[in-house]
């Protein structure tokens, strides 16, 4: 591949960039410096990351590997370059472990760096190198990578699942273990929500035991619609699913086609995110009324939901708290998780204004909260 | 010292990889994407972990994160804070140091911005055992060579 096809990805840093860089640099000739030493064969890859958060892989992939020649180098210096190279642009490296009883003369060691398109690969390991003293820049080798491979192999690992007895949770393209169970077929994709976590399995728990039949069920921050679908299997009269994040619903409606449930028995939306940081929260008071009047109108209205399910991360969860109860009937239960049990303390002191009867179950590291909804109201 | 049984029942060692992610932002796509799904590594496990064990960092903070990824597919991580220099340069409110540390200066920072830098590097797994005032003092230093003043108080 000649260099000029190589060179028309990269844009030329813009020169506020290349003084930042020199900070850098300075900075980093502080640490103390070990001899200057060869560096081994260095395999970087860089890769183009699509600054979007919805990455579908229909967009065409563009990441690069280079390939150093080998030479000795010490564990040490690769941690020094690893680092060297994210404080100048990579967006992530890695280094692999050999097995030393393979090739004992060898001493090599392979660092694989993933960059986004728009960085200048060469400047970027030049600086790199130059910042903790080796007197020769490794050899590299920059290829373009694609976007697919990635997905497809993280997809690989995904086999059906167990939760309990008779319920499995089986990716698209897997047969279902057990026939009979009840089975909820996924395609994980990018959103959350595989049915592999503690807190998914604690939350189905909690469904299975709360769903008898028509039950109106609301699950915020639905990701791949996993809990939606779920209590439609369970019984549930209807689910809504919302979320805050387009690729999220985009796949939850995947997944309702895939267990061959309507639109009229679930439904998703996209709704706006409501966290703000603490400081900018009176400011933005008022804007946050009108989204949820607006809201009420359009899609779901409050006190209307019998289960209300949240397994999201805690500070939404704090600061939402108010929205997300609100969703409930007096007397409805509310459940909570995705919170680590050192966050314990915060939620419960968050939400015991709201629920009473609170119940807790425990997995791994991870807790779910569940509590009835105060009736005592004043209003209706 | 490992135990014994620790040495018996220690897994393979793959791969060590080092990203920067945002705090609470840790998304099944790029960086964190391509870097962990090469080595087939539980992509939505490792974000729930990752953004629920940093809820109490600011959001969009750049933590550094250390994954070991073992043969078997499981994974270890451990979270870093943020650089010095990062905090600094918030701190002291500007985008990049100064050109010529030493002799331009690029921003000034507090004493109590030190001791509030100190105080979060000392929640971090390496300092813990160092005394908060040798921790003032080395970020003292990387102020300098950044070209920021340290004043006891803005006036």
């Amino acid at each position: 591949m000649s260099f000029f096809s190589l060179g028309h990805f990269f844009k030329r840093l813009p020169y506020k960039q290349l003084t930042r860089h020199q900070n850098l640099f300075t900075l980093i000739k502080q640490k103390p410096r070990t001899q200057s030493t060869t560096l081994s064969s260095v395999l970087i890859k860089v890769s183009a990351c699509s600054s979007s958060s919805s990455s579908s892989s229909s967009s065409p992939c563009t990441s690069l590997s280079s390939i150093y020649p080998p030479l000795a180098e010490s564990p040490y210096l690769s941690d020094m370059f690893s680092e060297a190279l994210l404080c100048f642009g990579a967006s992530s490296t890695s280094v692999d472990e050999h097995d030393n009883d393979a090739d004992e003369n060898s001493d090599e060691i392979y660092i694989d760096s993933i960059f986004p398109e728009c960085e200048d690969v060469d400047e970027c390991i030049l600086n790199a190198a130059n910042s903790i003293g080796l007197k020769e820049i490794p050899c590299y080798e920059v290829k373009m990578g694609e976007q697919c491979n990635w997905i497809k192999k993280a997809q690989e690992s995904f086999h059906p699942v167990e939760v309990t007895k008779g319920l499995w949770i089986v990716p698209e393209w897997s047969t279902p273990p057990d026939v009979q169970a009840t089975n909820i077929i996924l395609n994980p994709g990018l959103a959350f929500g595989t049915g592999e976590h503690a807190t998914t399995k604690l939350c189905l728990l909690l469904l299975q035991s709360l769903i008898k039949g028509g039950e109106l069920f609301l699950d915020y921050g639905t990701g791949s619609g996993i809990l939606g679908i779920a209590a439609i299997k369970f019984g549930a009269a209807m689910s809504v699913g919302v979320d805050i994040d387009p690729q999220a619903i985009k796949s939850a409606h995947q997944n309702a086609a895939l267990n061959n449930i309507g639109p009229k028995k679930m439904k998703l939306h996209l709704v706006p995110d409501r966290t703000f940081p603490a400081s900018m929260n009176e400011r933005v008071d008022g804007i946050v009324e009108d989204l949820s009047s607006h809201e009420i109108r359009g899609i779901s209205e409050t006190e209307k939901y019998d289960v209300v399910i949240a397994n999201i991360l805690l500070n939404p969860l704090l600061q939402l708290a108010d929205h997300i109860v609100s969703y409930a009937k007096p007397g409805a239960v509310v459940g909570i998780s995705g919170i680590l049990s050192e966050q314990l303390p915060h939620i419960i002191n968050r939400y015991s204004e709201f629920l009473e009867d609170i119940l807790l179950s425990e997995m791994d590291d991870w807790t779910c909260v569940s509590g009835t909804k105060k009736r005592a109201k004043e209003d209706h | 010292m490992a135990t014994l049984k620790e040495i018996l029942t220690r897994r393979p060692a793959a791969a060590t990889i080092r990203l920067t992610v945002p705090a609470g932002g840790a998304r099944p796509a790029p960086p964190v994407g391509p870097a962990l799904g090469q080595y087939r590594l539980n992509l939505m496990a490792f974000c729930k972990d990752f953004n629920a064990r940093t809820q109490k960092y600011k959001p969009e903070t750049p933590m550094s994160v250390t994954i070991t990824a073992f043969k078997d597919n499981t994974f270890e991580f451990t979270v870093k804070s943020p650089s010095v220099t990062w905090y600094l340069k918030k701190a002291a409110g500007i985008e990049s140091g100064s050109s010529r540390p030493g002799h331009v200066t690029a921003s000034t920072v507090t004493l109590k911005h030190i001791y509030e830098i100190a105080k979060v590097k000392q929640s971090d797994p390496y300092c813990q055992y160092m005394p908060l005032e040798s921790i003032c003092k080395s970020i003292i230093g990387t102020a300098a060579t950044m070209g920021i003043k340290v004043v006891k108080e803005l006036e």
